[in-house]
């Protein structure tokens, strides 16, 4: 009985290996040629980090810098080269102001929003819950052509406004807190009331609080889905590299497969997934409990 | 108490938004798709259906709409499956799921279109792992395996894998050829997708109260497999609903690895709808076109999402 469970164990932990070996092959690829050198990435030779051989890179020499800054280790020019080439930090600043705002403002409109829905008695609140119904069907990115052509004709497209403003309303955010303020007791907010405090207060100072581990579940949802968006940024910022948001970065660095060097690209990308990732890796099961908050009902 | 009218001021915002944003957007596009309007024209004309029936008789928006139900029709179906089984084996191990549901859940959260630069050199014909650990392997284990020589209808002179092997090494250009670039888009899609429904799967599986299964048993419900039938798979019915239609409204929205990859190439076999949004509307400034596709793929997402409220309402049981 023992020896045919270790033996169940062990084919199923198989199957799984080389699942996970089939999920990580494009990560595998994508370190191992932002460490390697050119000539080990065309030949495929060097495993995971190839010989790290102290050697003299041209290309880095026809760009105009001393051949003594040009001649190190091939994992060391790769980044260097890659933050030489383009400004990444901008680009990653730009990741973070546009997600940044894009949650705030979404949590600006939908908390009190929500709360109204929740606690709040008034004339026509089921109508407007009914639209927040309705709008949840709405793929933001299938209505992305008629906002283009409202932003177009505000003149709006290539600035941070175009990037931030059609996400700024999220019915799925006043659809979960809405969810999550029916569970919070009337009688919290009755004593908040009585103690004198105006519905601003409530929902800012009692609500808010309370609605912590929803608002961090929701934050996660909402910076993910921004910072890896492509299709809407590719849509509104046509030329201006001063917004490029990461992903955008990510194409210009591709620029063709046969652009001169892979080394410093794939350096490039690696510099630009990796925030994610190790926030990922650091805070999984919050990152699960928010990406699949979708999943709640 | 409810005199006040801060209610105003706190729906007002999102109201406003929701109109502006959401709304009007659907009746814009409508609009624009009956006209010949395109952007940065003064005047524009009512032409009706016009943009209609090109959509729905030039080989193009044939070729799209084969290319998204194409897409749609494999990546649904198996990221689904793939979900489900990953997520029952994790739950019946006694060590390590943690460590393969981090890496599962890898690309659901590493930027796509990075995710699909690196797969463009891992498929890479000369540079990429793929084909040269195929290459590797001509005769060996591998060609049997992957050759399907272990098939017995499989002549092993004739597979595909001997017959690249005696070519000169003549291995699959995965993104550029017409045979495969739809395919190999659809792998880079279920492997990203599979993780998001396994966990979904995950939190669904725990949701069954253990004494279902020992009900089972005593039922006489003994092998795994008749176990699933009779418990898991009812239990897991609402879970795999919402599984079903979330990737499927993604999955319609496929975009940034056909951009980065194939660019709807080679001879339009991956050209999905979103990619030809783009490509009319702003790539080719043909807004009108453009606006038409949207009203056909919204009605798409309307459609499938009406279904799932339906059939929530009618079939699920709890």
């Amino acid at each position: 009985m023992q020896a045919k469970q270790y033996i169940g164990e062990s084919w199923k932990h198989g199957i799984l290996i080389i699942g996970a070996i089939l999920v990580l092959l494009p990560f595998y690829m994508m370190v191992s040629m932002s460490l390697k050198s050119q000539q080990e990435i065309q030949s495929i030779s060097g495993g995971l980090i190839g010989a790290q051989e102290v050697q003299t890179f041209p290309v880095c020499v026809k760009t105009g810098y001393s051949e003594e800054t040009c001649t190190t280790k091939p994992y060391i020019y790769n980044y260097w080269f890659a933050f030489e080439k383009a400004p990444i930090p901008r680009y990653l600043m730009n990741g973070v102001i546009v997600t940044l705002s894009i949650f705030i403002i979404q949590v600006l409109v939908a908390l009190p929003c929500a709360y109204a829905l929740a606690k709040l008695r008034f004339y026509g609140r089921e109508f407007v819950f009914s639209m927040v119904l309705f709008c949840l069907l709405i793929p933001v990115h299938g209505i992305a052509l008629p906002l283009y052509v409202m932003l177009a004709q505000a003149g709006l497209v290539d600035t941070y406004s175009a990037l931030i403003l059609p996400w700024t309303i999220s019915v799925f955010g006043i659809f979960l807190m809405r969810q999550f303020f029916m569970t919070v007791p009337d009688e919290l907010i009755d004593a908040a009331r009585m103690d004198g405090m105006g519905e601003y207060s409530i929902v800012w100072k009692v609500m808010l609080p309370t609605a912590i581990p929803a608002l961090l579940a929701f934050a996660i949802f909402s910076v993910v889905a921004h910072w890896n968006d492509y299709f809407w940024p590719r849509m509104v910022i046509t030329g201006n590299r001063d917004l490029f948001t990461p992903p955008l970065g990510i194409r210009e660095f591709r620029g063709g497969i046969d652009s001169d060097e892979f080394g410093p690209m794939m350096a490039s990308i690696v510099t630009v997934t990796v925030p994610l990732i190790v926030a990922f890796i650091i805070a999984q099961k919050r990152f699960i409990e928010g990406i699949t908050l979708t999943g709640m009902k | 108490m409810h005199n006040s009218k801060a209610h105003i001021w706190f729906i007002a915002p999102a109201i406003i938004l929701m109109i502006i944003i959401l709304i009007f957007p659907l009746f814009l596009a409508g609009g624009i798709s009956f006209t010949d309007y395109n952007l940065g024209n003064k005047s524009l004309e009512w032409i009706g259906l016009e943009n209609y029936e090109k959509m729905f008789s030039r080989k193009t928006y044939v070729k799209m709409i084969w290319a998204t139900a194409t897409y749609v029709i494999v990546v649904v179906p198996i990221s689904v499956v793939l979900g489900l089984c990953a997520a029952m084996l994790l739950n019946s191990l006694r060590f390590g799921a943690d460590i393969y549901k981090t890496i599962f859940f890898l690309p659901v959260m590493a930027t796509l279109l990075a995710m699909a630069i690196a797969w463009e050199f891992t498929l890479h014909p000369t540079l990429g792992i793929v084909n040269s650990f195929l290459a590797n392997g001509c005769g060996g284990v591998r060609e049997f395996i992957l050759g399907f020589h272990w098939l017995p209808w499989v002549d092993s002179q004739q597979s595909w894998y001997h017959v690249a092997c005696a070519n000169n090494m003549d291995f699959p250009y995965w993104l550029k050829q017409k045979n495969t670039a739809i395919w190999t888009i659809c792998f880079i899609g279920i492997w990203q997708a599979f993780g998001f429904n396994m966990v979904l799967y995950l939190a669904g599986l725990t949701g069954i109260p253990r004494e279902l299964y020992h009900a089972a048993e005593m039922d006489g419900a003994k092998s795994t497999w008749e176990q699933f039938k009779l418990v898991t798979w009812p239990m897991l019915g609402p879970t795999t609903l919402f599984v079903v239609t979330i990737t499927t409204i993604r999955t319609f929205q496929v975009f940034d690895t056909i951009e980065i990859l194939t660019k709807g190439g080679p001879s339009k076999t991956t050209y999905v709808m979103m990619y030809a949004i783009f490509e009319k509307a702003i790539q080719q400034n043909l807004t009108s076109i453009g606006a038409a596709i949207t009203v056909v793929f919204i009605g798409f997402i309307l459609i499938l999402t009406f279904f799932q409220r339906y059939i929530i309402e009618k079939r699920v049981h709890y």
